[in-house]
């Protein structure tokens, strides 16, 4: 019997060795791709293990919650992971079936509780949360209490300074009255004149007449030598009496001069005004400029 | 979107621009030279201090400078003494614009120091705008209350007092004795620094304060003597040939410049205060004499004949370049200028009567602030607000007075009966 010998040179420089041989090429290729794979899967994977710490990042967030609540939740988290360790590291045992069924029970057991435990430290959690959340209701409805009671205050604010706006002029026009009534001067017979409203000459009459009071008693002795100019703005009460102090917009940069020509100002109250409240409003609010040197007289 | 931008920008401005001009504005050209009226009430406390009363010094020194008005207050019982409980209806009802109150106390009793305590309220304002605490002998009451004059008049006038500055003046008795005397600016505390039998003219307060240069005819000629005031010594300045005359002190009181005949006519020279450097500066047939140093320190302005009559000229004394100042009135002579350098003071022949008269520098317009007919001397007060002068008491003694420059208060300083002239004022010292 001839029992066939093989060559094994001769299988070697066969062509079925050599395609087996780039074969061998082809699969370290494939077996690295999958390995490269499983590691990408893997890599996957564990980013969505990741993806959920948020949650826990989410309860983290929870700067008002009791440190307490922060604890347990650090605590179910351990359970959680020693639970996943022991049921990793008991050998399941084929023999004794009852042991192991035993086993399993108190597996469940542990399960159970450990549930039960995170059932109820979520419940806490849970209620502390809705707490918050009520705690916070709560201070936005008081935010929003907060803002209405402060929109009422202003509208009254607004409203108690329109009353009081409203009393004034009502005061200023009595006052008005009575001065009519007391002494008629000048302004009774303008008033006539401009019965038919406001005409330029009239409102020029008037600015002439608080021109020449007012010139007559500022002392240009005390503003030097130069060509110096000043501005005052003024507001007039109906009786012709400043509302309020001068406010002095451009100095003459003289202190003696400014001084001076406040004075003046002060001096000449009450200015002549019209009666006519129209013409009045145009000659309510002043704005006087002053050259007291303005020739260069000595 | 660029155009509405733009429009709504406009709109803005528009806006704005009716709220402006909704504004009337009233322009108020010139004024009144008026004076403030001020109530100066009797100090509480000692009635009087060698028979003087601060409330009277104080009033009377505001009233001089011409721009205050003192009020009457003889009447008044219980004035206050203090800026609380001041009924301010009643002094505003007697058109009091400012009060001035205080109190004197002793202060040490064994020194004999006196302690004035005062107020200078605001009557518009309602408030006490200055209070001080003046502490002294009792010899310096009437210095404390000239400080305090000072003080109001610089806290309303904007400019210093001359309350508390000193005046020189020539002193002549029986044409036989002269004396140089210096006094209080209101005549008081007068004492002679120079005595003699020879005339004494022309004398000038150095700006330092420190000397007073003169003109003296002891040599038999007039020769320029300079006298320090602390230790009394006196140094000759000038003794040229022919007269020397009418020394007027730089702003630094380094320099002086006089008049010498050295060559016939009156001529202008610059000499150092120790008498050295003598220099001419400017040579013509004309006369010219009475310099008068201006405060920069460059002009000097005198008077002068090159013109036919006597007017006003300056040189300058970094070029020589001179020029005519005055040109109204036939004769205008004896120039001074004030501290600012914008008024120029000097005397002015109007039809036959001397009168003192001020130029307005920049607008070049004049005005006579005395009534003549002999006015001499004029000068500026180191404020320039005062000019003190002489003048004829009724035709026959010489006096000295003073007047504000708008000419509206003149008043003579009382310094005896004794024929006044010369005066020079000192300066602002502290």
């Amino acid at each position: 019997m001839n029992i066939p010998q093989f060559n094994f040179d001769s299988i070697r420089n066969s062509k079925f060795f050599v395609i087996l041989e780039s074969d061998y090429n082809l699969q370290a290729n494939l077996f690295s791709f999958l390995i490269h794979f499983a590691l990408f899967i893997f890599m996957i994977f564990s980013i969505q293990w990741q993806t959920k710490i948020p949650n826990f990042a989410e309860v983290e967030l929870w700067d008002a919650v009791p440190t307490q609540i922060k604890n347990k939740q650090i605590k179910t988290k351990s359970v959680k992971t020693k639970q996943i360790k022991k049921t990793r590291v008991l050998p399941p045992k084929i023999d004794d079936q009852q042991l192991k069924l035993n086993e399993e029970a108190e597996i469940r057991l542990k399960k159970k509780k450990a549930a039960e435990k995170k059932a109820l430290a979520r419940k806490k959690k849970l209620k502390e949360i809705k707490k918050l959340q009520a705690k916070l209701l709560k201070q936005e409805e008081i935010e929003k209490l907060q803002d209405k009671v402060l929109e009422e205050e202003k509208l009254d604010n607004i409203k108690d300074k329109l009353l009081e706006q409203e009393r004034i002029e009502q005061l200023q026009d009595s006052i008005r009255d009575d001065e009519l009534k007391k002494k008629p001067t000048i302004a009774i017979e303008a008033d006539k004149e401009v019965l038919a409203g406001i005409n330029s000459g009239e409102l020029d009459r008037f600015k002439a007449l608080i021109q020449q009071k007012i010139q007559q008693n500022v002392n240009n002795q005390l503003c030097g030598l130069d060509r110096v100019e000043l501005e005052f703005e003024i507001s007039l009460m109906p009786t012709g009496d400043l509302l309020g102090e001068p406010k002095m917009t451009q100095s003459s940069k003289i202190s003696s001069c400014d001084a001076a020509v406040e004075r003046a100002i002060l001096q000449s109250q009450p200015l002549p005004i019209p009666n006519d409240k129209e013409l009045f409003k145009r000659l309510k609010d002043l704005k006087l400029k002053f050259h007291p040197n303005g020739h260069y007289d000595l | 979107m660029i155009y509405r931008m733009h429009s709504l920008f406009v709109g803005i401005l528009l806006l704005f621009s009716t709220s402006i001009y909704s504004l009337e504005v009233i322009e108020i050209l010139g004024g009144k030279a008026s004076e403030i009226p001020i109530a100066i009430l009797p100090f509480e406390g000692f009635k009087n201090i060698g028979g003087q009363k601060a409330h009277q010094i104080i009033s009377s020194d505001l009233n001089r400078s011409g721009l205050f008005r003192p009020l009457n207050t003889s009447g008044i019982s219980n004035p206050p003494s203090s800026d609380i409980n001041i009924n301010y209806t009643k002094w505003s009802a007697m058109d009091a614009q400012f009060i001035v109150v205080g109190k004197v106390e002793s202060e040490n009793p064994i020194l004999g120091n006196i302690k004035i305590t005062w107020s200078l309220i605001d009557v518009f304002k309602e408030k006490t705008v200055i209070s001080m605490r003046y502490i002294g002998k009792k010899s310096q009451y009437r210095a404390i209350a000239h400080k305090v004059s000072d003080n109001v008049y610089e806290y309303l006038t904007g400019s210093k007092g001359v309350f508390h500055t000193k005046i020189a003046y020539v002193k002549k008795v029986n044409n036989k004795k002269y004396s140089l005397n210096v006094a209080d600016f209101d005549g008081y505390n007068s004492r002679p620094i120079l005595d003699t039998t020879q005339p004494i003219i022309s004398p000038r307060w150095s700006p330092d304060g420190e000397k007073i240069a003169y003109v003296s005819f002891e040599k038999k000629k007039p020769v320029i003597y300079i006298q320090n005031l602390r230790t009394g010594k006196r140094t000759l300045l000038a003794n040229f040939k022919g007269n020397n005359s009418a020394p007027a002190w730089s702003p630094d009181s380094k320099k002086l410049a006089i008049v010498l005949t050295y060559n016939k006519n009156s001529q202008i020279y610059m000499i150092n205060a120790d008498g050295s450097g003598i220099k001419q500066l400017m040579r013509s047939n004309a006369i010219n004499t009475e310099p008068s140093w201006s405060p920069n320190g460059e002009d000097i302005y005198f008077s002068s004949n090159r013109g036919g009559s006597p007017q006003i000229y300056k040189i300058n004394i970094l070029n020589d370049e001179i020029s005519r100042v005055t040109f109204e009135g036939k004769y205008n002579l004896s120039p001074s200028i004030s501290y600012d350098g914008k008024l120029l003071l000097f005397l002015t022949n109007d039809q036959g009567k001397f009168k003192v008269a001020i130029q307005n520098l920049i607008s070049n317009q004049v005005l006579k602030i005395s009534e003549g007919p002999a006015d001499e001397s004029p000068i500026f007060a180191p404020n320039g607000h005062l000019v003190l002068f002489t003048y004829k008491d009724y035709g026959k003694t010489t006096k000295i007075g003073t007047v504000s420059i708008n000419g509206l208060k003149r008043l003579p300083i009382n310094v005896g009966n004794a024929i006044i002239q010369e005066p020079t004022w000192g300066p602002i010292t502290n």
